[in-house]
């Protein structure tokens, strides 16, 4: 038995290819990913220990804090106590350590970099002693005077700068001017993470980068003799309240955690897709067999007719399956191989800085990858063998049964009930606030759901769709719409495919269209002013808020006001807050105060957004204590409950309370109202004039500004299209593979038509148009699901205002789903291409002949 | 498109005149089809040459390997001819390409087969006019209506293959064999799958359409009963012609057939 299924799978070569492609893509994707992860962390692994190995303790301040959308901020340490530490017994030698904000401005006149989306720039102190300093020179020298750097090789390289030139740096103390004296490693790498780094010494990085007397961290190194953990013992004893003395190993592992951080993100985001795309491959893979176990059923029937068990047949099929699954996986992990390549050579372009070496091929992936595959493939197989298996004796005898799928009852309840526990579990994961995870799953369902669903509409559907058809070509259009109809369960699972990857693209293009109006929307009633100078940043650099004092010095400019941010912990959850002079910001911004007043907040005062107010049940009045990174906790009083807020934070605060707090003053935007009377033009020349003296700065008028606030969305939008084509073209396949299966099946029949005066163009029509409405089929499912998802998740933001501001506005993209529409119609005479041509170069004797 | 009739046709090269009872409806000469090369060469047909005449209802009959579905398939322009000349009607089929010669098939060329003749997605009267659809011609509806009635398929027009007996889905392909009027019609052991009553059925209304519809009909058969119903057998052995007779009957048939086994 065992030796025939072999035998069979030797002799259907071409069809193994064609089912194993949807196995191997998903394979392939899962397996680069865990493959780049694994390059990536065996390099950075190597890359920390080796240069904090001279490092045996650290110390520094215990407060800090984090949002999702900015980096740690911690408060600083006196300068003095670096000598204390220096001077406790066990410590051979330890210097104070400054990293802050500092971006080069490039030969160009453009600061380097963009903190706020890629790597962060860094300045910082060149530390003397070897032992400490992870950086090593490869040209120049260290930094002795005021105004030296010593500059990565990595953004050297990047921006052309050689020792010698002088460069331009901003930092918290504004623009300054540099030469640059050397060029330094970060061990191996040209720079820790894509980073940029410029390094003072230690009197600059204090006057220019955090603040005279105060240093970031304190690296100590151990006397002879002194263990690192006895280290931090003798050092906790002599630091104040409110510092924390780790050992080597302890920050080691912290650096690589953050360095590791951003690529995290980018792994999980293409493992999600590899795993959308094995959930796409495993209806085709179901699909498939289920052709397969149709086809055959004759002869299976004639084999449990002369005495194969049940056991037997399931088990002649669970082979077939084990063997293409074992054949994909192998190749998927070989052609993941592949994609890890290509993924580390894309990499740099998204400021991931990638150090060289062989790719990492673990164990680990070697496994998961071969094991995924293999289950995905017997597990989609396992219902079509279990039905193979029970085919009767009898059916022998009969010809290819009905498929009379589409008018079961049975069907049509166990559809409905799977989709509506689908929709229960995503609802529980978006209103419950039970977690994304939950969501996903309760996704999956529905299309499973739906797939089950699936041969009760596809008749009538195909109907509906193919409608035309007769009219337009005529017999070869009446075949194609009857071929459609045919088969519900097949043509249902074949859509089922193109299905997932459709209700993806039309959900993701929902809730960004979704998203961009929402901005504009609440942009539009709310930005009263004129012109908009924006540093392009978040809370990491930004603008000197001289610029705004400047600003409102020109005679063409009325009002001027900078927004600043910063992070906090609100209520016990870090969260972007932000500062503006709110007396000059009620003029070009409009918050839609409800309650209280914000132009008159004090430095104890918080103003809160509405929607987060309810949430929280807070109103004026009432008491909040928000943590600063910098100061500590302090009871800011509610002054004032406002609807409408600029940057998507729930929190603002008035210039007195954010100076107090905060340590590094930047603004990210300023908004310009102009005076009365004065010419848009000569103004924005005005004001460029001033702004080039701040290379971050980018001048945009009303139109520009609200365009560039939803550039962003584009970007992320454009990036899981390319993602989410892989399951569109894996759906593709599906048809292909479908209708080449169907067309086998079908070769009396093609040879009877060519008999009888059918073309080859005729048959081709026929199987192409098939295709059209199988992939318009899938598409329109698809869209109705995507619709379906996009509602229930803007809902679900507005409901829970999951972030400071919902969703105010749901707007279908038309334009851009009346493209998913067509392109899902080329995609079916795409995939109709092998097959028709198959199909119309049948040889008619071949065909009449086989029975 | 509409059939020009005259010196010149839309299938290529003329070999005779158009008139009815001048030309046969479809003629071999010197026929040969060789299949295989070298050690393992087969002739299944060695010079053939035959003629089909118009109103006519022939049978080609011969032992196994004769070389008689060989001799249709070349005739109907399924299988291409090692050498010698094929006409239907006026036209020399060896000389047209795929296209045409699907055309021809289309529109001069009826075909019923032993067994599944029909598209079972199509119901009985779309199966009937698939070759007009399939040419994007309109039937023509008296000739269509006489053909049905004669079929007798009544109230089953609907009908899809799957819910016709074997003898209603072989009517179904005569009638549509019938259907565009060809030149002349090709059966390949219509009644084989059938029962002996349910045959002779078909075989009486095949005998109609040639006496009172004035069609063509070369049927290949080994059963010299179907056979008994033709004007004229023509017999093969070994790829040649090795006999022909006229007003046959099923006894005669079978004394002529007892010869080969000799």
């Amino acid at each position: 038995m065992f030796r025939m299924t072999l035998q069979q799978l030797a002799s259907r070569k071409l069809r193994l290819v064609t089912t194993s492609i949807a196995v191997l893509l998903g394979v392939a994707f899962m397996a680069g990913t865990l493959v780049l992860t694994d390059t990536i962390g065996r390099t950075y692994d190597a890359l920390f220990a080796d240069v904090n190995r001279g490092t045996d303790a650290y110390v520094r301040s215990d407060s800090a804090l984090a949002t999702s959308t900015t980096s740690e901020q911690r408060a600083r340490l006196d300068a003095s106590l670096v000598d204390t530490v220096a001077h406790t017994d066990g410590v051979a030698a330890a210097e104070g350590s400054i990293t802050a904000y500092a971006q080069l401005v490039g030969p160009d006149g453009h600061a380097i970099g963009n903190p706020d989306l890629g790597a962060p720039t860094y300045g910082g102190n060149w530390l003397l002693d070897d032992r400490l300093n992870p950086f090593d020179l490869v040209a120049g020298r260290a930094p002795v005077a005021d105004r030296e750097v010593v500059i990565d090789k990595g953004t050297a390289e990047d921006a052309g700068f050689a020792v010698g030139d002088a460069a331009r740096i901003l930092t918290t103390s504004g623009v300054q001017d540099v030469a640059i004296v050397g060029i330094a490693t970060f061990g191996d790498a040209d720079n820790p993470a894509g980073s940029s780094y410029a390094l003072f010494t230690a009197d600059a990085a204090q006057r220019y980068l955090s603040a005279p007397g105060k240093v970031d961290a304190i690296k100590v190194v151990a006397a002879d003799g002194v263990s690192d953990d006895d280290l931090v013992a003798r050092l906790s004893s002599v630091v104040p309240e409110h510092v924390e003395v780790l050992t080597g190993a302890q920050i080691t592992a912290e650096d690589l955690r953050v360095a590791k951080q951003g690529l995290g993100f980018f792994t999980t985001f293409l493992l999600v897709f590899a795993a959308i795309a094995l959930f796409v491959g495993s209806f085709i893979i179901y699909n498939s067999f289920s052709i397969l176990v149709a086809q055959r059923s004759k002869e299976m029937a004639l084999l449990r007719a002369i005495g194969a068990s049940r056991r037997q047949v399931l088990g002649a099929v669970l082979v077939e399956a084990v063997a293409v699954g074992a054949v994909a996986s192998t190749a998927g992990l070989f052609v993941g191989i592949g994609v890890a390549w290509l993924l580390r050579a894309l990499l740099p372009g998204l400021d991931i800085d990638v150090p060289g070496g062989g790719l990492a091929i673990t164990s680990r992936t070697v496994v998961v990858a071969i094991v995924v595959g293999l289950v995905v493939t017997v597990a989609s197989a396992l219902l079509p063998a279990r039905k193979a298996s029970k085919v009767a004796p009898i059916a022998a005898l009969r010809d290819v049964a009905l498929d009379v799928s589409g008018r079961s009852v049975r069907r049509l309840v166990a559809g409905v009930g799977v989709t509506t526990v689908g929709v229960a579990v995503m609802a529980a994961g978006l209103f419950a606030d039970a977690g994304l995870a939950l969501v996903g799953l309760g996704a999956a369902v529905i299309f499973v759901g739906v797939a089950v669903l699936g041969p009760v509409l596809a008749r009538p559907v195909s109907r509906l769709l193919g409608w035309p058809l007769p009219r337009l070509k005529g017999m070869a259009g009446t075949l194609a719409r009857e071929n459609a109809m045919r088969n519900p369960k097949r043509t249902s699972a074949t859509a089922a495919a193109l299905m997932i990857g459709v209700a993806l693209v039309a959900f993701i293009s929902i809730l960004a269209s979704s998203t961009k109006d929402s901005i504009d929307a609440s942009l539009e009633g709310s930005f009263t002013g004129d012109l908009v100078v924006d540093s392009g940043s978040l809370g990491f650099g930004g603008l000197s808020p001289e610029l705004a004092r400047r600003l409102n010095e020109l005679p063409e400019v009325a009002d001027a006001a900078g927004l600043r941010t910063t992070s906090a912990e609100v209520g016990g959850s870090g969260t972007l807050v932000l500062g503006a002079d709110l007396a000059r910001m009620a003029d070009v911004f409009d918050f839609d105060v409800r309650r209280g007043s914000l132009a008159d907040l004090g430095p104890t005062q918080i103003g809160v957004l509405e929607t987060r107010a309810e949430v929280d049940g807070l109103d004026v009045g009432d008491v909040v204590p928000v943590r600063f990174s910098e100061t500590g906790v302090h009871e800011l009083t509610v002054g004032a409950i406002y609807g409408a807020d600029p940057l998507g934070a729930a929190y603002l605060l008035g210039l007195g309370a954010y100076e107090a707090n905060v340590a590094d003053q930047f603004d990210a935007r300023v908004f310009v109202n102009l005076a009365p009377g004065v010419d848009a033009g000569v103004a924005r020349a005005a004001i460029t004039t001033l702004t080039d003296d701040y290379p971050v700065a980018e001048v945009q008028d009303r139109a520009e500004f609200m365009a560039a606030q939803t550039a962003q969305v584009d970007q992320l939008l454009n990036l899981i299209y390319v993602l989410l084509a892989l399951a569109v073209l894996i759906a593709v396949l599906g048809i292909a593979n479908t209708l080449a299966l169907s067309i086998f099946e079908r070769t009396r029949e093609l040879g009877l038509l060519r008999a009888v005066g059918m073309t080859r163009r005729q048959v081709r029509s026929t199987v192409r148009w098939e295709s059209v409405i199988i992939a318009l089929f899938g598409t329109g499912l698809g869209l109705v699901i995507g619709i379906g998802f996009a509602r229930a998740i803007v809902k679900a933001l507005n409901d829970a205002a999951l972030t400071g501001q919902g969703l105010g506005v749901f707007t279908i993209p038309v334009t851009t789903l009346g493209v998913v529409v067509v392109i899902a119609a080329i995609a079916g005479v795409a995939a109709a291409v092998l097959p028709a041509r198959r199909a119309a170069g049948l040889d008619i004797l071949d065909a009449i002949a086989t029975s | 498109m509409t059939m020009v009739q005259g010196s010149t046709d839309q299938y290529g090269t003329r070999v005779g005149g158009d008139e009815p009872g001048t030309t046969a409806a479809a003629r071999a000469v010197g026929l040969t089809k060789v299949y295989g090369s070298g050690e393992a060469q087969v002739r299944a047909l060695d010079g053939v040459t035959v003629e089909f005449g118009r109103g006519e209802f022939t049978a080609i009959m011969g032992p196994s390997g004769s070389g008689k579905s060989t001799l249709m398939h070349c005739l109907a322009g399924l299988d291409t001819p090692t050498s010698g000349l094929v006409a239907i009607g006026g036209t020399d089929i060896g000389r047209l390409g795929d296209k045409r010669l699907t055309r021809l098939r289309r529109d001069k060329i009826g075909f019923i087969f032993q067994g599944f003749n029909l598209i079972p997605t199509l119901n009985a009267i779309e199966n009937i006019t698939l070759p007009l659809a399939l040419a994007g011609r309109p039937p023509d509806q008296a000739w269509i209506d006489l053909v049905v009635q004669a079929v007798g398929l009544g109230t089953r027009l609907r009908h899809r293959p799957s819910e016709l007996s074997g003898g209603q889905q072989q009517r179904v392909a005569v009638a549509r064999a019938l259907a565009s009027r060809p030149e002349i019609i090709f059966a390949d052991e219509p009644t084989g799958n059938l029962d002996s009553r349910t045959g002779a059925e078909i075989l009486e209304f095949m005998r109609h359409a040639v006496t009172d519809l004035g069609q063509s009909i070369v049927m290949v058969t080994h059963d010299p009963v179907a056979a008994g119903y033709a004007e004229r057998i023509v017999f093969l052995a070994d790829g040649h012609v090795v006999d022909e007779m006229t007003a046959p009957t099923a006894a005669r048939v079978l004394d002529r057939l007892k010869k080969f086994g000799e």
